[in-house]
């Protein structure tokens, strides 16, 4: 056997290094260009622009109400897919799975066969969720949950289910049980798959643009201004969502730590 | 009384078949077995954590019974005092006579210091004293143990078995324990059933089932430590080359076991009648805290145990020339 040497671990070390710089780098300098090229009383006033601020606002509310309904719906179908064998388990997976593969732009085109004006729910109910709040809500949830539910699956995966069972002996029945056994135990998994879920909420135009391009969430609004207006125009909007996503997350990132 | 008729139950890789049991009020009721016999999956189905495929389980149905897990899954969200009380929070029983039980009961098992602890920094036995505490708070008539003492060194695993007997004897409960170890069960149990493939092979006395095991694998399991096998005629099978005298008349093919404490060692023959007589010569000596195995070649490797006194006294070295006498009636013959 070769030994292994300091020389070269110093290479292995050394590549695996500069690997990792320049993805960092990819990420990192568009980023940090629009915070540099971006002219600071431009980003204050449009801080202080009112269609601006309604737009970030309705952005984060709309992407923190799918994430609640997430969690509702989510939680029971990941405990199932967790703790059940079934026929047909593997194909709700692979739906689960769906909306993350297929272009966003398409999973807007069926929402809006189903939801849209020219839909059999519409016919029935003369309601739609085109042009509202709840509509990009529903955008939102459809692209993002898959985050949500698979890292909750994930989490209750690693719970051992004699955890359960211990409870159950000691006469929970299965709410009781769920509720302070299971659930407090993944806890750290559902916070984190709540997390993604909200930042792929903020973040999502394609669905969004087809189901509601008024009222407009700041995705929308980024490209609107870029395509009227240009790049200059973009730009304030674009720096100010950005940073305003970081706060959020580095604020619910905090809190996951100290929840540990 | 719990009673299990006609219980089956597929796991996939083995299944439990024609499990028929009926355990006492009050009993100390072990079920042995080598690893993966399904020992565990059958105390989860008396418990009806798991259900049966079919056949009955009756007398557990809505009685309060406590489960204890090999590696107790204590919540690890939940700290030791939580962790005690939460069969009486379930419950919904006052505070103050959660605290007044879980005190108690902390104090008899030596916990009180714990109790506001993480139940992650716990040792091994402290853990295994909550969970009991645990299962025992909310005062169960049955109580399941699933390899209490697998994961526990020895001084901590005899002064479990210690804890169990005085719990047994404190709470009058029915104890159902699996264990893989004999010497466990026959230290605790009233009762044991020896379970095998998921069939329970043997149920008795832990004597009976110790100095008459009715099959070559009860035996092997309960230790005896030299099995012979082959055609009996006359009453005597060929061993090596020479014959052992067995107590069975005919057979085209049979196991004969014997013990290593039931297998004399000497110098010279000792003048018996109806004794079987065999010269070896000892190619090992395997040293216990009890005594010493030695091992003797004599055409086949028989195994004879000693104690450390007469392991001295005969001043027993390899290579030595010694007799072994063989006690008829300390020979089991099994035709399986």
């Amino acid at each position: 056997m070769k030994a292994y040497t300091g020389n070269g671990r110093r290479v292995f070390a050394g590549v695996f290094s500069v690997f990792g710089f320049i993805l960092i780098l990819v990420i990192a300098v568009p980023l940090l260009r629009m915070l540099l090229v971006v002219d600071a009383t431009e980003l204050s006033r449009t801080a202080a622009d009112n269609e601006v601020r309604s737009a970030i606002i309705l952005t984060l509310r709309a992407s923190l109400w799918a994430t609640l309904a997430a969690l509702v719906l989510g939680v029971p179908l990941a405990w199932i897919l967790a703790r059940h064998k079934f026929p047909g388990r593997r194909v709700l997976e692979g739906i689960i799975d769906l909306p993350v593969i297929i272009p966003h732009t398409a999973a807007g085109i069926a929402l809006l066969s189903v939801w849209g004006r020219q839909s059999l729910f519409h016919r029935f109910t003369g309601v739609t969720v085109v042009g509202t709040e709840a509509g990009i809500s529903l955008a939102m949830f459809f692209v993002s949950v898959p985050f949500l539910v698979n890292a909750a699956k994930s989490g209750f995966r690693l719970v051992d289910e004699r955890y359960e069972k211990t409870a159950r002996s000691l006469g929970a029945g299965p709410w009781k049980t769920f509720f302070s056994v299971s659930l407090p135990m993944v806890r750290k998994s559902i916070l984190s798959g709540s997390i993604m879920m909200l930042g792929r909420g903020i973040s999502e135009f394609g669905a969004v643009v087809i189901l509601a391009y008024h009222p407009m969430t700041a995705p929308v609004m980024i490209f609107e201004r870029f395509q009227n207006f240009g790049l200059q125009y973009a730009l304030p909007v674009t720096v100010l969502l950005i940073l305003i996503s970081l706060l959020v997350f580095i604020g619910l990132r905090l809190v996951e730590e100290r929840r540990r | 009384m719990i009673r299990m008729e006609g219980v089956e139950r597929n796991l996939g890789r083995f299944s439990l078949r024609d499990i028929n049991l009926c355990i006492a009020e009050g009993e100390y009721f072990v079920l042995m077995g080598p690893s993966g016999a399904g020992k565990t999956v059958l105390l989860e189905l008396m418990a009806g954590l798991t259900t049966a495929d079919c056949g009955r389980v009756t007398g557990v149905n809505g009685r309060a019974l406590g489960f204890i897990y090999q590696d107790y899954m204590l919540f690890p969200h939940m700290d030791v005092f939580e962790n005690i009380a939460y069969g009486l929070k379930v419950r919904k029983m006052n505070q103050e006579e959660i605290r007044a039980r879980v005190d108690n009961l902390a104090e008899e098992l030596r916990l009180l210091h714990l109790l506001r602890r993480n139940v992650r920094t716990l040792s091994g036995g402290e853990q295994q004293r909550v969970a009991i505490a645990r299962a025992l708070a909310i005062r169960p008539k049955l109580l399941l143990l699933d390899e209490p003492t697998a994961a526990l060194d020895r001084a901590n695993r005899l002064r479990t078995q210690k804890l169990l007997r005085r719990l047994h004897g404190l709470t009058g409960a029915t104890f159902v324990q699996v264990t893989h170890d004999f010497e466990e069960a026959l230290s605790l149990a009233d009762r044991v059933a020896l379970m095998m493939d998921g069939r329970l092979i043997q149920t008795g006395p832990p004597d009976e089932i110790l100095t008459r095991p009715v099959s070559r694998d009860v035996a092997d399991f309960m230790g005896y430590r030299n099995i012979f096998s082959g055609p009996v005629r006359q009453g005597r099978m060929r061993v090596g080359d020479w014959d052992l005298q067995v107590p069975l008349e005919e057979s085209e093919f049979a196991y004969a076991a014997i013990r290593a404490e039931d297998i004399l060692i000497s110098r010279k023959p000792l003048e018996s009648s109806a004794r079987n007589h065999v010269k070896g010569r000892i190619s090992g000596v395997l040293g216990y805290s009890t005594g010493a195995e030695v091992l003797v070649d004599a055409g086949v490797e028989l195994v004879v145990g000693i104690t450390r006194t007469s392991l001295d006294e005969m001043g027993i070295r390899v290579g030595d020339e010694v007799v072994l006498t063989l006690k008829v009636s300390a020979i089991r013959c099994f035709e399986h």
